[in-house]
């Protein structure tokens, strides 16, 4: 009884240890690749490749591990500031659309996705 | 040209006889007022179905389509200016519109068997409506965009850098807007993957 109660609370540690990782992964993959696709991020950002703008796993890489990733990138998508393309030169960044406008959920959902690039 | 049984003339027959009654001008004036009055009604009528109003008085517009359309820059923007359903989709000149109108009676059609009367089926047939679409906004060289937007009135000054590179590249190869601009005003069918974004996966 003793070896089950333990193999649970390994079990049960386990799991909540998987949610605690998975928790920085996109919860919804697709959805955050229908609104990078409906704002053309990928028009200057591959995912693995660099364009006018870094790839997302550059991104992802810059802040893996770091507490403040999400809101980082959240303010990266939607404050419209100056940014640095691949020539040098600078431009501010499209401001991310959402419909309904300004969905948190949303827009964490994309930032989540972009942070969730590996190498491959 | 007689009718048989009566012995009285047909109908073709009274109206290839001139006339004995009514003088040649009273039979123009009359003709020239009810003309202007038919094609009047005729245009009338016509433009009534290009409003927004009766594009979104079926639901499966006004549910669907119209929703995220009201959250895009089409719809509301700065200064005002508003393009509305039959701007993006009804050809401007007479001849065009005449046979988009007709097609349209096919949509009449879906109406009646019901073929998008749900989200679910508005989201099943998305991908061929928006096809369709594209397909005849690229036959005309997007005519409908470009009633109001013009490579040559693009500013280098005010347009952000890239786009601005981008169109002008666009407009060295002859492409068209809607060759890169779908799904500016509703969403993008599922698994519609943007030109020029394919990418390893």
């Amino acid at each position: 009884m003793k070896k089950f109660a333990a193999t649970l609370s390994f079990a049960v540690a386990s799991l909540a240890l998987t949610g605690m990782s998975t928790s920085a992964l996109a919860q919804d993959a697709e959805a955050a690749k229908a609104l990078a696709d409906q704002n053309n991020c990928m028009q200057c950002h591959g995912l693995r490749k660099d364009k006018d703008g870094p790839a997302f796993l550059k991104t992802a890489d810059k802040y893996r591990g770091k507490a403040n990733a999400v809101d980082e990138v959240i303010k990266h998508i939607t404050s419209g500031k100056k940014i640095k393309l691949a020539d040098g030169t600078q431009e501010d960044h499209k401001i991310a659309k959402t419909m309904p406008p300004n969905d948190a959920a949303q827009l964490k959902n994309l930032a989540q996705y972009i942070l969730s690039i590996q190498a491959k | 040209m007689t009718n048989r049984e009566s012995g009285k003339p047909g109908w073709w027959a009274v109206l290839r006889r001139p006339s004995a009654k009514y003088s040649l001008l009273g039979l123009l004036v009359a003709g020239f007022f009810s003309g202007i009055l038919f094609w009047g009604g005729f245009n009338t009528g016509m433009e009534a179905t290009n409003t927004m109003t009766f594009c979104i008085s079926c639901h499966e517009m006004r549910d669907n389509v119209y929703k995220e359309y009201q959250y895009t820059i089409h719809y509301s923007n700065r200064t005002g200016v508003r393009a509305t359903c039959s701007d993006c989709h009804v050809p401007k000149d007479w001849t065009n519109k005449m046979i988009r109108k007709v097609k349209a009676s096919y949509e009449i059609w879906g109406k009646i068997t019901g073929k998008i009367d749900t989200p679910e089926k508005f989201e099943a047939n998305r991908m061929q409506m928006a096809e369709r679409e594209w397909a005849r906004m690229k036959a005309s060289d997007s005519i409908e965009c470009r009633n109001c937007h013009n490579f040559d009135a693009m500013s280098q000054e005010l347009q952000k850098k890239t786009p601005y590179k981008k169109h002008m590249e666009a407009k060295a190869a002859g492409q068209t807007c809607i060759e890169c601009h779908q799904g500016i005003a509703h969403r993008l069918p599922k698994g519609f993957k943007k030109p020029g974004t394919e990418e390893e996966e």
